[in-house]
């Protein structure tokens, strides 16, 4: 694919031009404390922490599919009900210095919300959305992206690579609306210098040491082991507290619920939801069809490794590590997926 | 290290509990371990990153550990304050476990962290600690360690206090617009052992479900309330919150209310009844807490 390089005082009139147009910016800023990156929206280039390695908080997901949502509203009539649709259509919107591993999230997801239903609100923001990823040097010992077959500079998801380069970046496009971004007299033409090359194979390499690849025909292998030995005690220590749904690229089950919003009238609003906890499959009953923690984790992996890879043809984890870094009891993904690998591996 | 890694052995093999609920190094830094088999004891470890309240896995609302049977928790001395919250709540039978209380020097705000203390890396928590050693214990361990460094910076909680109620209101405003309703806060902690938490109940519904301003104030807000009296300040609601919302500056804050009014301070003397359940004649009636 053909490369464009920009200037950083370049990228920073295009951010403006992008304002003046009414498309909405949104990049990794610093939070309040100064020790934490949001996706936020932002003004100016100036607002930005591009340079910053660390991964925000949460990941693009809540752009797509926010924690709360409106779907509908309903006014209570007479004898009726009517229902006032919300519409699903929003203003253009491009993500600057997004992670790797956000955007693939992002098209992966796009498997299961266009499945056997549309979802509408889904497509219609990913139709009014650009991802312009920015390659990442790997974060630390947690990332696992290539174990995932991504890598740091993966293009899956993303509409523009940018690759940081002396002065600013070289950006290549990904796909037909990478191409109309990059069509905008603020870039240049330019090649991907020889060190921007070398940066990104260090950091393949970086992250490639952190868990070595899932081995061919893994969700098939993790399948048929719903009693593996791992499972049996696997979440002693999770707290079922869901911080690690709720940071995750991938994680996308969410629950419906109708609220009142005055004596007449209400919302409907999807929430986030995790299986990771209790009430997750409470039936009405009383009954909890998954008793324990441990049955609540292993369907944690069990989707993300295993269910959706087979219905999808790919995993529902982009390797960004979010969960271990959350987790507050010290749950490791990437260590309980070197052990099933390890296992899975030796069975062939 | 030694010692209670030979308590633990002993614990277990001699049959007094089934399973030591301690630390051990996890891939990366220190985590909670369940350790069942005597053998294993060599795993447990304790230091500057023992950050976690295992009190909370004594919580009732576990049935995959209590099925592992009679537990020895090892607590420090603001985790000893949970598990006498628990027992003061009938949460938990004295009888039933076996506290480890382990002398403490302070720890790191993460476990991650080396187990270096330092004014930038000491734990909100620790600056002021009353508790380094725990009074509730079947054992004590360990020689009391020097008194942690004083974290850097003004104290935070008195920070927010200070501000004007508008700029107070602005900061929580923000700070809870970020809350998604996961109430990964209440999972983690060891007071909340409801079995039906009001913020789940639907019949009916008292706090919608969905992050929307009105419903994260409504369920901050009651959590906080009920924590009145009863919070044992271990921080770990705002460690597993995956917002960064700074919980503990809130708790902290009533909790000075809490000690004024009441002249109470959470303590790991279960026999000290919490003011949340008990009656005093002489009680502040200045309002209604």
């Amino acid at each position: 694919m053909k490369t464009k390089c920009i200037s950083r005082a370049d990228l920073a009139a295009l951010v403006a031009d992008l304002a003046a147009a009414g498309t909405e910016v949104v990049a990794p800023v610093k939070s309040r404390d100064g020790r934490a990156l949001d996706y936020r929206r932002i003004g100016r280039l100036e607002e930005a922490a591009l340079g910053e390695v660390a991964l925000p908080r949460r990941s693009l997901k809540e752009l797509f599919l926010p924690a709360s949502e409106v779907l509908l509203r309903y006014r209570l009539e007479k004898d009726d009900v009517a229902i006032e649709e919300v519409p699903a259509t929003f203003p253009p919107l491009v993500i600057l210095g997004a992670k790797p591993c956000d955007a693939a999230g992002v098209e992966v997801l796009d498997k299961v919300m266009g499945w056997d239903y549309r979802d509408e609100p889904w497509f219609a923001r990913r139709a009014a959305t650009t991802i312009v990823s920015l390659a990442c040097p790997g974060v630390d010992g947690v990332c696992f992206c290539s174990a995932v077959g991504l890598s740091p500079d993966a293009t899956k998801g993303a509409d523009v690579l940018l690759v940081p380069a002396e002065g600013g970046f070289v950006a290549e496009a990904i796909t037909p609306r990478g191409e109309a971004l990059l069509a905008s007299k603020r870039f240049a033409e330019g090649e991907m210098p020889v060190e921007a090359q070398a940066a990104r194979a260090a950091a393949k390499e970086k992250v490639a040491r952190n868990l070595p690849a899932q081995p061919t025909g893994f969700h098939d292998w993790l399948g048929e082991r719903f009693d593996h030995a791992a499972f049996k005690d696997i979440a002693q220590r999770c707290h079922g507290c869901g911080a690690c749904a709720s940071v995750c690229p991938t994680c996308h089950c969410f629950d419906i619920v109708d609220e009142p919003e005055g004596l007449d009238r209400g919302a409907r609003r999807r929430n986030w939801d995790s299986c990771a906890t209790c009430k997750f499959t409470l039936h009405a009953s009383g009954h909890n069809p998954r008793a324990t923690q441990n049955e609540r984790f292993r369907q944690r992996v069990m989707h993300k490794f295993s269910i959706y890879p087979r219905r999808f043809g790919e995993v529902l984890c982009s390797g960004c590590g979010r969960c271990v870094r959350a987790c507050p009891a010290g749950m490791d993904l990437p260590e309980i997926l070197g052990q099933l690998f390890r296992d899975a591996g030796g069975a062939r | 290290m030694n010692e209670l890694r030979e308590l633990a052995r002993k614990l277990l093999g001699d049959g007094t509990v089934k399973v030591v609920i301690g630390y051990e190094e996890g891939p990366r830094g220190v985590r909670p371990a369940m350790i069942t088999d005597p053998a294993q004891a060599e795993r447990l470890v304790f230091d500057a990153r023992c950050v976690h309240n295992l009190a909370t896995y004594l919580n009732p609302r576990r049935p995959h550990l209590a099925r592992l049977g009679k537990p020895a928790v090892v607590v420090k001395g603001c985790d000893a304050r949970a598990v006498a919250g628990m027992i003061r709540e009938s949460q938990v039978k004295r009888e039933d476990v076996v506290i480890v209380g382990v002398r403490c020097g302070g720890v790191v705000r993460d476990p991650t962290m080396k187990a270096a203390l330092a004014p930038e890396t000491v734990s909100p928590r620790c600056g002021h600690c009353a508790s380094r050693e725990p009074k509730l214990f079947d054992h004590l361990l360990g020689a009391l360690p020097p008194a942690p460094p004083r974290p850097a910076g003004d104290d935070p909680v008195a920070r927010v206090e200070q501000m004007p109620l508008p700029e107070r209101w602005a900061f929580w405003k923000e700070e809870l617009s970020r809350c998604v309703r996961c109430h990964a806060c209440r999972e983690v902690c060891p007071m909340c052992f409801c079995a039906a938490c009001v913020a789940d109940k639907s019949r009916p519904q008292w706090i919608e479900t969905s992050s929307t301003p009105r419903a994260n104030l409504s369920w901050q807000l009651t959590r906080v309330m009920h924590m009145a009296g009863r919070c044992a300040g271990c921080g770990e609601c705002t460690r597993a919150c995956p917002s960064h919302i700074p919980l503990s500056l809130i708790l902290a804050h009533v909790a000075r209310h809490v000690e004024r009014r009441f002249g109470y301070q959470v303590d790991d003397d279960p026999s000290i009844p919490a003011p949340i359940g008990a009656f005093k004649t002489d009680d502040s009636q200045e309002f209604i807490l």
